[in-house]
């Protein structure tokens, strides 16, 4: 016994020598690698600085013709680099009271008025988001010898959201014309003063060509009423991934005919925000939208595009990115026949809990203006999840979508509620019911009780004349984590919405889709 | 049941009382508003700007403004806001918006000039720094007039642009525009320092100066100084420019480069070079070792040329003389006497060609105290007939059939 003991104290001993000169080999590596790292003389060169732009409002050069000297075009993009980095790291050091990357982008002189402006808001607990949305430069002076340029910047559009304390105290968007003047410092065009100007408010609306208009509470489309009757759709092979690798034209001109056949005349289609590759658009996605729209056309269907499917920052600083995305696809398909409306964004309410409403509201506001910006002639609107929300930016949308999953039995109840309270189209974008009843939900809607909710709803929405989309074509194979999540019956739910099988085969409620 | 009607009763009243209070304080919400009794709308930076408003009824309120450099949120128990000095010092239009509950209640605009009372800052941008004489070239003065708080000073402000240059001083005045004003400079002439200064209002700026360099040179003359005319490898010739000169009679910038071009009577071509001091370039070249003519000419490449001078080499020998000893296998050539008769200064050049059947083999060795001793050893060459051929100071001789033991 004694023994056992003793080689258990020796065992503990040993290893315990063992790890103190484990640890302390460690140390020493450890700080000896410390002292060995330190700037690397290559980035005095700044060559690895900024290969993401982050900010990326609309930029125009109205004027470069200058007094001073012709100027060349890569100076030009310097500077309007350089510029634009100063207005980000200004936003971010205002949205941390921090001054960090201020001295790149600033003079010496420049900088104190930043830091005094910063240091009173950190004592009172101020942090002011903001961004800008364009900017319209004029060259006013560039020097001989390329050292200096004084530049107006005009109209530009900030918007602010000021926080005390963590309480949202004040949403702001101003619009101001600024002169500046930038030096080269060190490789950077530095802003050595930036003087606010009064701001001549030019409200220019673009035309619209008016083939798709709202009068009132009805839609029209080249001039004659139209009703919505439509249905939300992903190919069966492919959902929530619509252009993806699988994308596949004759596929989905295949549906587009079974659809026709159920007397429909609209078709609602999501973009992804990530998968049509953010700020800078992937061309091909593109010509994928375009050929969808396209067989839309010659079928005589009208689609709405959902935008910024998964998308879910809406924090003012990654405003300009979303703006160049939206710009990128909305001004390609501007005169595109076959788009009734932009979709903003699907069910956006669903994120303000974790977002802050404050934050998704300002950002869908002006979204629309950068829709409209860019697409002048189709409708836009906002594909909200319930009926709550439905009255959110009312006055904003062309006209009002709402999703609605609740009971049957209340529905005409609720919608004429709403259908008194705006006077904008109502669209009843998304309902239906899953023919989920199996093991997985063993009370669960069957097939045949899917058929007689879907009539039941045809009839309300005949009496109504409602303009609806129904959820969705096809029952699905796969349904992605990021949809509904990673619990299994849920994910089973979301696999039975349709009018056709997995198979192929129509469903009882196919004869209901339409009317 | 009617302790059930007392609790109607009770509740009723409650909920009444709630109405009511609810009501109220809705009601004074809404009600706040407030009027900007401040009448003066335009300041001068460095002025204490004090915004005065007058509230219907007594209600906290915050200042938001937004201004150049950024924005930031004032408190005050009183309805008097004094701006902050980072505000109130800096140049352009300051948004104001009045605050009641995170609700805006008057918005306005006041403006903020540049001060014009307190002595003017100057700063100077002054480039290129180095330009080129004769009037086509410039550099360009921008002056940026600032206040004391380093505000640009508004637009036609007046300045004085001075600069000088030899003899000349001149002063031009203008007016700013663009934060800045600004004059291009051309450059005179001659080649020299240009100076410049520049004057708003009381304060005078530091002195500048840009180095005016001179223009291209123009062609130019050569000439030769030798110690004499023979080929004796030994001597050097000098080539001497005439002094470099541009247009206007600048002497062009020391260390311009002139490029020699020596071209034999064998048509291969010979080249030196030298930097200028005080416009003029010596390229130095060593004498041939043979009888030759030189043509010389030479360039500052690109931009301007000489003219073409002649040289002649004479022979420093006619002959010399060639001994053979042990079996012909050590051979000794010289002395070699030069034009005087003089042994020849060590170093000349002397090449010895061997030749068996189609091989050829060339030594080549240097004399001293004029003579070359050449040794041929049996383990390189062995026993045979050989074809020695020597060379030296352009004069050639052959032994044929020559044996070697």
């Amino acid at each position: 016994m004694t023994n056992w003991n003793k080689n258990i104290y020796r065992s503990l001993i040993i290893s315990s020598f063992l790890g103190i000169v484990v640890l302390i080999l460690l140390g020493i590596g450890k700080t000896l690698s410390y002292l060995n790292t330190g700037a690397d003389r290559s980035s005095m060169l700044h060559l690895a600085l900024d290969k993401d732009q982050a900010y990326l409002p609309k930029v125009i050069w109205k004027d470069t013709i200058n007094p001073g000297r012709p100027i060349e075009k890569q100076t030009l993009l310097d500077i309007e680099k350089d510029y634009l980095n100063a207005w980000y790291i200004r936003q971010v050091a205002y949205q941390t009271n921090w001054t960090s990357g201020i001295d790149d982008y600033y003079t010496n002189s420049a900088q104190q008025h930043i830091f005094k402006n910063l240091e009173a808001n950190k004592q009172k607990d101020i942090i002011v988001k903001g961004t800008t949305t364009n900017h319209n430069l004029l060259l006013d002076f560039y020097s001989a010898d390329g050292q200096l340029a004084v530049l107006t910047d005009k109209n530009v559009k900030e918007y602010q959201q000021i926080y005390q304390k963590d309480q949202l105290l004040l949403e702001t968007e101003v619009q101001s014309d600024y002169q500046v003047m930038l030096l080269l410092e060190d490789g950077f065009w530095r802003i050595r003063h930036i003087v606010k100007e009064e701001s001549q408010i030019s409200k220019d609306t673009p035309q619209t060509d008016g083939f798709v208009k709202v009068i009132g509470t009805k839609i029209y489309v080249d001039n004659q009423e139209f009703q919505i009757k439509g249905i939300n759709y992903y190919p069966q092979k492919s959902p929530w991934d619509m252009f993806g690798d699988d994308f596949d034209i004759n596929v989905i001109a295949k549906d587009l005919d079974i659809m026709k056949t159920m007397s429909l005349n609209t078709i609602r289609i999501f973009v992804q925000y990530e998968d049509f590759g953010k700020a800078a658009v992937i061309i091909e996605k593109l010509q994928k939208l375009r050929q969808v729209l396209d067989q839309a056309e010659a079928k005589d269907l009208k689609v709405i595009v959902t935008l910024f499917d998964f998308y879910g920052d809406y924090s003012v600083l990654d405003w300009t990115l979303t703006h160049r995305h939206v710009e990128q696809i909305v001004s390609v398909f501007k005169n595109h026949k076959s788009i009734l409306a932009w979709d903003i964004k699907n069910e956006p309410n669903l994120d303000f809990e974790s977002r802050g409403q404050e934050n998704v509201v300002a950002w869908l506001r002006e979204m629309m203006l950068q829709i409209k910006q860019y697409d002048p002639n189709h409708l836009v609107t906002i594909g909200w999840s319930d009926i709550a929300s439905a009255s959110i930016l009312q006055d904003e949308v062309d006209f009002v979508s709402f999703h609605y999953y609740q009971d049957i039995d209340v529905f005409e109840k609720a919608y004429n509620g709403l259908n008194a309270k705006i006077n904008k189209p109502l669209v009843l974008q998304e309902f239906g019911v899953s023919s989920n009843l199996s093991l997985w939900s063993p009370f669960g809607v069957s097939e045949k009780k899917q058929a007689a909710y879907h009539k039941q709803f045809q009839e309300m929405i005949k009496t109504n004349t409602i303009h609806y989309l129904s959820w969705t074509l096809y029952d699905f194979e796969e349904v992605p984590t990021s949809v509904v999540g990673s619990l299994p019956w849920r994910k089973h739910k979301q696999k039975y919405f349709g009018f056709i099988d997995k198979a192929g085969n129509r469903k009882k409620a196919f004869e209901f889709a339409g009317n | 049941m009617s302790l059930e009607r007392k609790h109607i009763t009770f509740w009723l009243l409650i909920f009444l009382v709630c109405c009511i209070g609810f009501t109220t304080v809705l009601n004074t919400a809404q009600q706040v508003s407030a009027v900007l009794e401040t009448k003066q709308k335009v300041f001068e930076a460095g002025d204490t700007i004090e915004l005065n408003f007058k509230l219907n009824t007594p209600a906290k309120t915050q200042l938001f403004l937004h201004a150049s450099f950024g924005s930031t949120v004032l408190e005050s128990d009183t309805t008097r806001y004094t701006l902050p000095e980072f505000v109130s010092n800096k140049k352009g239009i300051i948004q104001y918006t009045l605050l009641h509950n995170s609700k805006a209640i008057v918005k306005g605009t006041i403006q903020v000039k540049a001060n014009t009372t307190k002595p003017v800052q100057l700063e100077s941008y002054v480039g290129p720094p180095s330009i080129i004489a004769g009037g086509t070239d410039y550099t360009m003065q921008v002056v940026v007039p600032t206040d004391i708080y380093d505000n640009t000073l508004p637009d036609s402000t007046a300045m004085q642009l001075k600069h000088q240059f030899l003899e000349s001083e001149k002063e031009v005045g203008l007016y700013s525009k663009d934060m800045i004003g600004w004059l291009n400079i051309f450059s005179y002439r001659q080649s020299g320092r240009l100076l410049m200064s520049s004057k708003v209002r009381e304060t005078a700026s530091k002195e500048f100066s840009i180095e005016v360099f001179p223009s291209l040179p123009e062609d130019f003359q050569i000439s030769s100084q030798r110690k004499h005319s023979y080929a004796d490898g030994n001597q050097i010739s000098e080539f001497i420019t005439s002094v470099l000169k541009d247009e206007y009679g600048n002497i062009v910038s020391d260390g311009t480069l002139v490029e020699f071009k020596i071209k034999d009577k064998e048509g291969a071509i010979l080249q030196t070079q030298s930097g200028t001091v005080n416009g003029q370039a010596i390229g130095k070249m060593l004498h041939p070792d043979h009888q030759d003519f030189w043509e010389v000419r030479a360039f500052v490449p690109g931009i301007a040329k000489s003219n073409v001078i002649q040289l002649e080499y004479a022979s420093v020998l006619d002959d010399f003389e060639v001994q053979f000893f042990n079996d012909n296998r050590e051979i000794v050539v010289g002395p070699l006497l030069s034009f005087m008769d003089q042994l020849i200064p060590d170093g000349a050049i002397v090449a010895l060609k061997i030749k068996k059947d189609k091989s050829v083999e060339t030594k080549i060795k240097s004399s001293s105290n004029g003579v070359v001793r050449f040794l041929l050893k049996e383990e390189f060459y062995p026993s045979g007939k050989y074809t020695i051929k020597i060379e030296a100071l352009g004069v050639q001789k052959e032994f044929l059939q020559t044996l070697l033991k």
